[in-house]
């Protein structure tokens, strides 16, 4: 009798702390917040984050966001592999390798950034410029589609994104003359349903922007994943730079649609609007960051914003409904522009030019924010995302393109010493609220959680939890490597997980039972 | 183009004794484009060396041949600054390859000064208390041994009279004040957002938090005098030059 009212009292007990929360898509949520509800891990008990288990990987370095869903793991090494792992244990359950081709043309290894995934199918680029898709439950290879020749200097490294039935793929390949653009793909057959061309052609809109025959060449690549509003119905992508990188005197115009973003009709591929952070860019600054979708209310009104840290230096808010630009602020050393005007065009500063002698240029030419994921914490309403502090000298050459070669047309240099930080911006404002100084920048992105946290690494391997308003350090957890990639964070029954990849390794975090 | 990230995989190298470009103008031109940007960092914008070798000179550490060259590239140079950059592909490497060998110059440096005075001046005016050269010396200072074969001869002046000009990555100088005032000054041995290891000018290694000081600073300056330019004099510098660019790390395997 006594038992029967216990089991009664357990049945009628409710089990959310039993559920598993996991992590979707490449930014969180398709907006790519990179926020977590989970609240477990809060600035209350992040004191007593560890590790619960490590996967050596082996490989090189890892810049995945790792999917997790129903208590498995989902992620993408360097290379061409794949590896599914128990989420609460690391466990190994299935992996996926197959062996890149020889005379590939990277500008910047053989790295990959993660999954898609719609339904039981996983979704990855191959370096070669491959899109395949896998069994979740196996690891077995439903289908691939080439994107793009790898011989003519194009790869892939971003992970896909899932759009309805369709998965959508950028490319990389800017600094080998190549033309990027933005594919959708039947999710059940791989068959190819639109491109959009990120370099406006002859005949196209736009093609006014490149002088003579320019635009064959003109880079703009897709290197990172771009975000989707299902309300609007509209893909935000990011672009690359033109080609060649620092000699804008072969490529006269503003070279659509580099450095810009480009909101694209889900179902056709037609270009719905675009906005150029940097016209006709001569320092290599992509505008390929994650979009980040934000609803705020911005002087009194609500506005659907698109909120990015542009790699230019300044901090951009547009209206995701139509491009309108709303407001920007350098957030680290700017000197190439003395501001954004109304107009949404930079206010450009002499002395800026690529030269054969050089010509010092802050930001430099990784810019004040690369390609590290951003994340937004609609609890603080705060952007967090970590910044670089440096200038460099930029050399500019003449440089004949060879089909499929390098195609910088020069370089950069000087040795100055750049340091780092994380930033937090207010998005409805551009104004920083904090700022973490670092002694160098990172390659780590940022995981902001519903427990008042904001998650960072810094450019030497410490995993780092601050308190998401006020930006003061809570705990830190030297991973042993370098960390290029973000952290993110599931439970698996009822537990609150942390993941990260730190080299060629995946750690998982929790607070001890 | 994304960061600029230090290769992660290596790729099966092509093991040819010649360079297939050999001579090519082209394939010289495009490796120099390559070159500045891969290399120059170090070896400078016309490779006439920095912190790494000067490559103009015809001779090279890890080998003369085309082959050694193209492996000291993708493999880079274990135990030394030279890092691998097997991510840049056979045909460019051996671009490079080409474009190193068209501007070496074959010029000696200058062999003004006497080699066995240097090496007495070394031994016995501070040098050696820092610097290590084979078995002797200290340890404060970065490794000579190979000074020869590892700086240009315009590198190493530079840093005898104006150590600070370029500091060798690690031998940056920490400075830190303790709480209860206490100023302390090292060289770098680890330095990161929330400690610094370091070692005094005693030798003494010291491993500190930041939350546990008054301040902690990393500056880009050497802890070596800077006034050697007027301790010695011009004949007693080009002496120590010429005992310098003689170190080229005997026995040590390549």
């Amino acid at each position: 009798m006594k038992l029967l009212v216990w089991l009664s009292l357990f049945a009628a007990m409710p089990a959310p702390a039993q559920t598993s929360v996991g992590w979707p898509g490449y930014g969180g949520n398709p907006a790519g917040w990179r926020y977590s509800e989970l609240a477990a891990i809060n600035t209350q008990n992040v004191e007593r984050l560890a590790p619960v288990w490590i996967r050596q990987l082996g490989g090189g370095g890892n810049e995945t966001t790792p999917l997790v869903s129903d208590g498995l793991m989902y992620l993408t090494g360097s290379s061409n592999t794949a590896w599914a792992l128990d989420a609460r244990t690391g466990q190994v359950l299935w992996s996926y390798r197959k062996t890149a081709p020889s005379g590939l043309n990277l500008c910047c290894g053989q790295v990959n950034r993660g999954f898609a995934k719609i339904g039981d199918r996983l979704f990855k680029v191959n370096i070669e410029g491959f899109l395949v898709a896998l069994d979740a439950k196996s690891g077995g290879v439903l289908w691939e589609t080439k994107m793009a020749d790898y011989k003519k200097g194009y790869s892939a490294t971003a992970a896909p994104l899932a759009v309805k039935n369709m998965v959508v793929s950028g490319i990389a390949g800017a600094e080998f003359g190549t033309r990027g653009f933005v594919d959708a793909y039947d999710a059940a057959t791989g068959k190819r349903l639109w491109r959009f061309n990120t370099v406006a052609a002859e005949g196209d809109p736009g093609a006014s922007t490149w002088g003579g025959d320019s635009w064959k060449r003109g880079g703009g690549s897709t290197w990172i994943t771009g975000t989707y509003d299902p309300e609007l119905n509209l893909i935000y992508w990011g672009t690359g730079n033109p080609g060649p990188d620092m000699n804008g005197d072969v490529r006269p115009g503003d070279n659509l649609y580099t450095c810009s973003m480009v909101a694209i009709d889900a179902d056709t591929g037609k270009l719905k609007w675009h906005y150029q952070f940097t016209p006709h860019d001569v320092h290599d600054w992509d505008a390929i960051s994650d979009p980040v979708l934000a609803n705020l209310t911005i002087g009194g009104k609500p506005v659907k914003t698109l909120i990015q840290a542009n790699r230019n230096g300044f901090f951009y808010a547009l209206d995701r409904t139509n491009g309108t630009f709303l407001h920007a602020r350098a957030y680290t050393k700017v000197t190439w522009a003395d501001s954004i005007g109304p107009d949404g065009k930079p206010v450009l500063l002499p002395g800026n030019e690529p030269s054969e002698e050089g010509t010092r240029t802050c930001p430099g030419l990784g810019g004040g924010h690369n390609w590290q994921p951003q994340a937004y914490s609609p609890q603080t309403g705060l952007l967090y995302f970590p910044s670089s502090e440096n200038c460099m000298l930029f050399y500019k050459t003449t440089q004949d393109y060879i089909d499929g070669q390098w195609y910088q047309a020069s370089t950069v240099g000087g040795n100055e010493h750049g340091t780092g930080a994380i930033v937090a911006i207010d998005p409805k404002t551009g104004e920083t609220r904090w700022h973490w100084d670092m002694i160098s920048g990172t390659s780590a992105g940022m995981l902001a959680t519903a427990g008042g946290l904001v998650f960072g690494a810094d450019g030497q391997g410490y995993l780092i939890a601050f308190d998401a308003r006020s930006g003061k350090v809570l705990w830190k957890f030297q991973t042993g490597d370098r960390v290029a990639a973000p952290p993110i964070s599931y439970s698996v029954n009822g537990r609150q997980y942390i993941a990260i990849a730190s080299g060629p390794a995946l750690i998982a975090f929790a607070l001890p039972k | 183009m994304p960061l600029k990230l230090f290769p992660l995989i290596a790729l099966a190298p092509l093991c040819l004794a010649q360079n297939p470009y050999a001579g090519d103008p082209h394939a010289a031109e495009d490796g120099r484009v390559v070159f500045r940007i891969y290399c120059a960092p170090c070896h400078g914008i016309q490779a006439k060396g920095g912190r790494g070798p000067d490559l103009t000179r015809g001779t090279y550490a890890a080998g003369d041949r085309d082959e050694d060259l193209y492996q000291t590239i993708r493999r880079g140079v274990p135990g030394t600054e030279m890092p691998d950059f097997s991510e840049i592909n056979e045909e460019v490497t051996w671009h490079l390859v080409a474009y190193i060998r068209s501007a070496a110059r074959h010029e000696a440096p200058p062999k003004t000064g006497d080699a066995s005075h240097g090496e007495k001046l070394f031994w016995s005016k501070g040098c050696g208390g820092c610097h290590r050269v084979g078995s002797k010396g200290g340890t404060l200072g970065p490794d000579l041994t190979r000074s020869g074969r590892q700086r240009s001869y315009a590198y190493l002046k530079e840093s005898i009279v104006q150590p600070d000009a370029d500091i060798s990555p690690g031998y940056e100088t920490i400075e830190v004040v303790t709480r209860d005032g206490k100023r302390l000054t090292g060289v770098q041995r680890g330095y990161d957002n929330f400690s610094a290891q370091f070692t005094d000018m005693s030798g003494k290694f010291y491993s500190l938090d930041r939350s546990d000081v008054s301040s902690m600073k990393r500056e880009f300056r050497s802890v070596m005098p800077g006034d050697y330019g007027k301790r010695f004099s011009g004949t007693e510098i080009d002496d120590l030059l010429a005992f310098l660019m003689t170190l080229k790390g005997t026995g040590v395997t390549q």
